[in-house]
């Protein structure tokens, strides 16, 4: 099964499931979970079921290509079942299946796994999955997100495509991987790799991504209109209307300010004790970002509620 | 036959450390509510038993039924229920009414408070289904988890979602609802082997029913099989298991049948390290390692507890491929570590944050290496070594592989100094340095090793208290009592001793320039109470807490073998016979001299006989004694007190009245006796000994 068969599998199986397939983001993302499809979507009470591959960057993780295992941007196939369904892991097995795996041959655990993204002040309980020892997705009932409690639950599955397909393949170098038939992964990424790992290890322009995060991050608070004050008990105050503020620019702004954290860590520009500064300074946007998310939804009446009601 | 029991919760896959912890809760809480219940007899036995994916109850002799009981319930004072010519109130109307009785039977019951009105109140005992249907909800209910999360429409909190419930009587389903889930008698098997639900017909099948299931309910039979399989596979690679309790528990809580499945890696990778190999193998994958013997050498092969194995060989080659994969990884680690020899990680530890308010661990390393040196140079070791090793005791904390695996720290630095010829004394220190790492860690057994250990804890000690991180109640972020009990343990079990106020002086002033720390002074006298606290915590127990309690009060904070000396000295005393009358007499000069002046004593005032015969051998030993004080021979200077004062100061205090009125022979008299206590005090303190000594079995240790 080549790269491009196996992600067209995933995208098969879940459509038939009732999930929307929709695709990656325009933007820079760590993980899929950054995608609004997930983020965005993960609060307030509407459903939603939604799949799609996430190019993930971790420009910490590059290896300047010369890892067998490790690269700075990897794909992730992003599942997002709300509420989740008591058959989630059910579903989940008899996707591998449908990758041509059969579960009761194979050794398959679920390994407890709690995620957190701090920046995104979002976590979760779960697993990582095993097969053969082998991790190949990450499992996981999101609890909050934005620092909302998630009601419904949101069940997210994460598959890592390239660990997936090297098992499938049995091969043991990512980038000896058929993306397609006559085209190996490394003839897509290699270069790319050596390209990224040099630019987030030894060139990027330190003083240029603080000076990004710095004007994206007021960004943020312009167009939401978030002001500098702080209610009771450190609540958020505004100062537009739910329906006045820009959540999804500005939802655009914290992923930028994320990134450019990631490329700082990367780099070593960041000390022990400014890296817990920035963290917290994503998280305070996220946080501002995903509440006026959620009053947005409220001011229109949730209205996927309806939708749902519609088609039962 | 009695009655059995059985309450099963089906869930997705709980951790390890959930599984222990809902069963000790579940089982405790079956006990109080049982209990409460009136449903408990002597033949009572709540077992709970778990697997990932279920958490069981099995409960055995019940009672058949709830016993009925009779029972006094207190109602208002007879005052505000009866008038004074004995007819009813309204509150006594009213009492009666609502316990279904005439107001002609309540009684006056009198307390403490005055007389009330009491009823006699006859309960009929219920049916054990109906009362377990009552507790049950609450049972689930109070299991606790380290961590709680909601699924789906997220109202309710558990371990992990629920899926069924089964709560049998013998043959009977006790009917309630938990969690939306209605209990009943269907249950499920092995996720992969047996997945169809299955209903069970009797209480008492159902380790049976699961194990035809392929589910191994109960944790201890499970791991007795685990272990069984383990041993045999390692029998059948010519080798024997590496234990790894630890190892064990993980992954018997992974499994609902546990299966062994072997796999091997290339023998390259027998070059690394053994403790590499193993913590990947053992963190990364929870594979157990093989050994050609006992404490032998690794074999390359692995065993692997897997929870399905019909088709092993798909199972091996998969696994085969991730530790491949792994230790590829560790040996470009290793190799890369290489490239460069350890100290010139040192320069890297300068931008390593040690704490905050305290600098680097560059700077640790340099203040390590002065107080390696003063310590070795009072210690008669090779100080030239010392600071060697306090040099480079840090380095590996830069290297990629201990970054990868933390534990690793110490092991791995001491073996790349091997490997570019380091003299082995140091590369073992930096082993040591991190020993010990708790209370089940020996401590160094080479000098340099501890040596550097002692001058990084107590530059740690020093540091956090000279700002102030002081450990308080359960909060111990920086380990400190660790780091104290670890002096300790090494001034006393290991090859140096420690004088502790030169060493904290000497870390103080290597603080010098590196951290603002409050005054020497300050930071010395809460070290000395920290000290005391540890060494009497540590102590208490093999010699009584009076005992070091006394030698403590006499120890100057120095030397912590003189203050070893002291305990066993007054323990070895304390085992002879004339100890205790010895104590009493000690403990009543110091009580009649502690207000009083001392001065000297004039012979001409002293009364013929105890009196004299007392002062006169007091004056004869006393230099004997205190010399053998001031040499530390505390055992001597003990013996010497026992024989030579004990009868006199006995027949002293039974014939001499101290406090006469005549003012200068009190004067004398107190003056006598207070010598006497000073001298005793110099060697422990025999006023805060409890008059009778704990005697201790030797064979028991502490």
């Amino acid at each position: 099964m080549t790269f491009q068969e196996l992600i067209l599998a995933l995208e098969r199986f879940w459509a038939e499931r009732g999930c929307l397939i929709v695709q990656p983001y325009n933007s820079e993302v760590g993980a899929g979970t950054f995608n609004p499809h997930t983020f965005l979507r993960a609060i307030g009470p509407e459903p939603w079921n939604v799949a799609y591959v996430e190019p993930s960057r971790r420009p910490t993780d590059g290896r300047y290509g010369e890892n067998p295992n490790r690269l700075q941007q990897f794909h992730q196939y992003q599942v997002i079942l709300k509420p989740s369904p008591l058959d989630i892991q059910d579903l989940y097995l008899e996707s591998l299946r449908a990758l041509g795996t059969d579960p009761s041959r194979h050794d398959i655990r679920f390994i407890e796994d709690d995620w957190e993204s701090p920046t995104l002040g979002a976590w979760g309980l779960g697993w990582q999955v095993w097969l053969d020892g082998l991790e190949i997705s990450q499992f996981t009932y999101f609890q909050q997100c934005g620092g909302i409690d998630c009601k419904p639950v949101s069940g997210e599955l994460t598959y890592g495509l390239e660990r997936i397909a090297m098992y499938l393949q049995d091969v043991d170098d990512v980038y000896e991987l058929q993306w397609a038939p006559g085209i190996r992964y490394g003839d897509l990424y290699k270069r790319a790799e050596w390209e990224w790992s040099t630019y987030n290890f030894e060139q990027a322009d330190v003083d240029l991504q603080k000076n990004l995060f710095e004007e994206y991050e007021k960004q943020v608070a312009i167009l939401l209109g978030l002001s500098d004050k702080k209610g009771k008990g450190g609540a958020l105050q505004f100062d537009r209307e739910p329906l006045e503020r820009l959540a999804l620019p500005a939802y655009d702004a914290v992923i930028k300010c994320s990134h450019y954290f990631n490329v700082l860590d990367a780099r070593g520009a960041i000390s022990v004790t400014e890296r817990q500064r920035y963290i917290g300074r994503v998280r305070l946007i996220a946080r501002a970002v995903a509440e006026s998310w959620y009053a947005q939804r409220e001011a229109l009446g949730f209205p996927l509620l309806d939708t749902a009601a519609a088609a039962q | 036959m009695s009655s059995e029991f059985l309450l099963e919760i089906g869930t997705e896959e709980l951790p390890a450390s959930f599984v222990t912890h809902a069963l000790r809760s579940m089982k405790a809480s079956a006990v109080e509510l049982v209990g409460q219940a009136r449903l408990g007899t002597d033949s009572l036995e709540v077992h709970a038993m778990g697997t990932p994916r279920r958490l069981a109850l099995r409960v055995r002799g019940l009672a058949a039924s709830q016993p009925d009981r009779d029972e006094t319930v207190m109602g208002p004072p007879w005052s505000a229920a009866f008038d004074a010519d004995g007819s009813p109130k309204k509150a006594a109307s009213g009492f009666a009414k609502k316990h279904g009785v005439a107001v002609e039977e309540l009684r006056k019951q009198s307390t403490d408070k005055g007389d009330y009105v009491s009823v006699q109140v006859h309960e009929a005992g219920k049916a054990t289904a109906a009362v377990l249907a009552e507790i049950l909800p609450q049972l689930c209910q109070r299991i606790t988890f380290p961590k709680s999360m909601r699924w789906g429409p997220g109202e309710i909190a558990f371990g992990r979602p629920i899926h069924w419930v089964v709560s049998l009587l013998d043959s009977e389903v006790i009917g309630f609802e938990f969690a939306g889930v209605q209990a009943g008698r269907a249950t499920r098997g092995h996720r992969f082997l047996a997945p169809e639900s299955f209903d069970l017909d009797e209480a008492r099948n159902y380790e049976r029913a699961l194990e035809q299931a392929h589910v191994i309910v109960d944790l201890e039979r499970r791991k007795d099989r685990m272990m069984g399989g383990l041993l045999a596979a390692a029998k059948s690679l010519d080798g024997v298991l590496e234990p790894d309790a630890f190892l064990a528990d993980e992954c018997v809580s992974l499994v609902e049948e546990p299966f062994t499945v072997p796999g091997g890696f290339d023998e390259s990778f027998l070059e690394l390290p053994d403790r590499v190999v193993v913590s990947v193998m053992r963190d990364h994958q929870r594979y157990f390692a093989v050994r050609a013997s006992e404490g032998g050498a690794l074999l390359p092969s692995y065993l692997n507890v897997v929870n399905t194995a019909q088709d092993p060989e798909t199972i091996s080659k998969g696994n085969d491929r991730v530790l491949r994969a792994r230790l590829a990884d560790a040996r470009f680690f290793v190799e890369e570590d290489r490239k460069a020899p350890l100290a010139d990680r040192l320069q890297k530890l300068d931008s390593v944050v040690f704490q905050s308010k305290l600098g680097t661990m560059g700077a640790k390393v340099r203040r390590l290496q002065a107080n390696a040196r003063a310590l070795a140079e009072r210690s008669g070791a090779d100080a030239d070594a010392c600071v060697e090793a306090a040099r480079l005791c840090k380095a590996d904390l830069e290297t990629l592989i201990v970054f990868e695996f933390p534990e690793l720290q110490g092991e791995m630095g001491r073996w790349y100094a091997l490997r570019e010829g380091t003299d082995s004394a140091i590369a073992d220190a930096i082993r040591d340095h991190y020993r010990p790492q708790g209370a089940d860690d020996v401590v160094p057994n080479q000098v340099v090793g501890a040596v550097v250990a002692v001058a990084d804890r107590i530059d740690t000690l020093v540091g956090c208290f000279g700002i102030g991180l002081v450990p308080t109640g359960s909060a111990d972020p920086f380990a400190l009592r660790r780091a104290a009990l670890g002096i300790i343990r090494i001034a006393l079990e290991g090859p140096i001793d420690v004088d502790l106020r030169q060493l904290i002086d000497q870390a103080c002033r290597a603080y010098a320039g590196d951290a603002e720390l409050a005054p020497a002074e300050e930071v010395r006298a809460s070290l000395d109470g920290f000290f005391r606290g540890r060494i009497r915590a540590m102590l208490k127990d093999a010699h009584g807490g009076d005992v070091v309690d006394a030698c403590l009060g006499a120890w100057d904070g120095t030397s912590l073998r003189d203050l070893r000396s002291r305990i066993e000295a007054v323990a070895e005393l304390g085992a002879a016979p004339e100890f205790e009358a010895l104590a009493v007499a000690f403990k009543r000069a110091f009580n009649i001299t502690k207000e009083s002046a001392r001065g000297t004593i004039d012979p001409a005032l002293l009364e013929a006989g105890a009196e004299t015969t007392l002062a006169e051998r007091f004056v004869t030993v006393r230099d004997q004694i205190r010399e053998a004080t001031g040499e530390r021979r505390y055992a001597d200077a003990l013996k010497l007190v026992a024989k030579e004062l004990g009868t006199p100061i006995d027949r002293y205090f039974e014939e001499v009245f101290v406090m006469v009125d005549d003012p200068r022979v009190r004067e004398n008299r107190l003056r006598l006796l207070g010598e006497i206590a000073d001298t005793v005090n110099g060697i422990a303190h025999f006023h805060q000994l409890g008059t009778k000594l704990q005697r201790r079995d030797p064979s028991v240790s502490a």
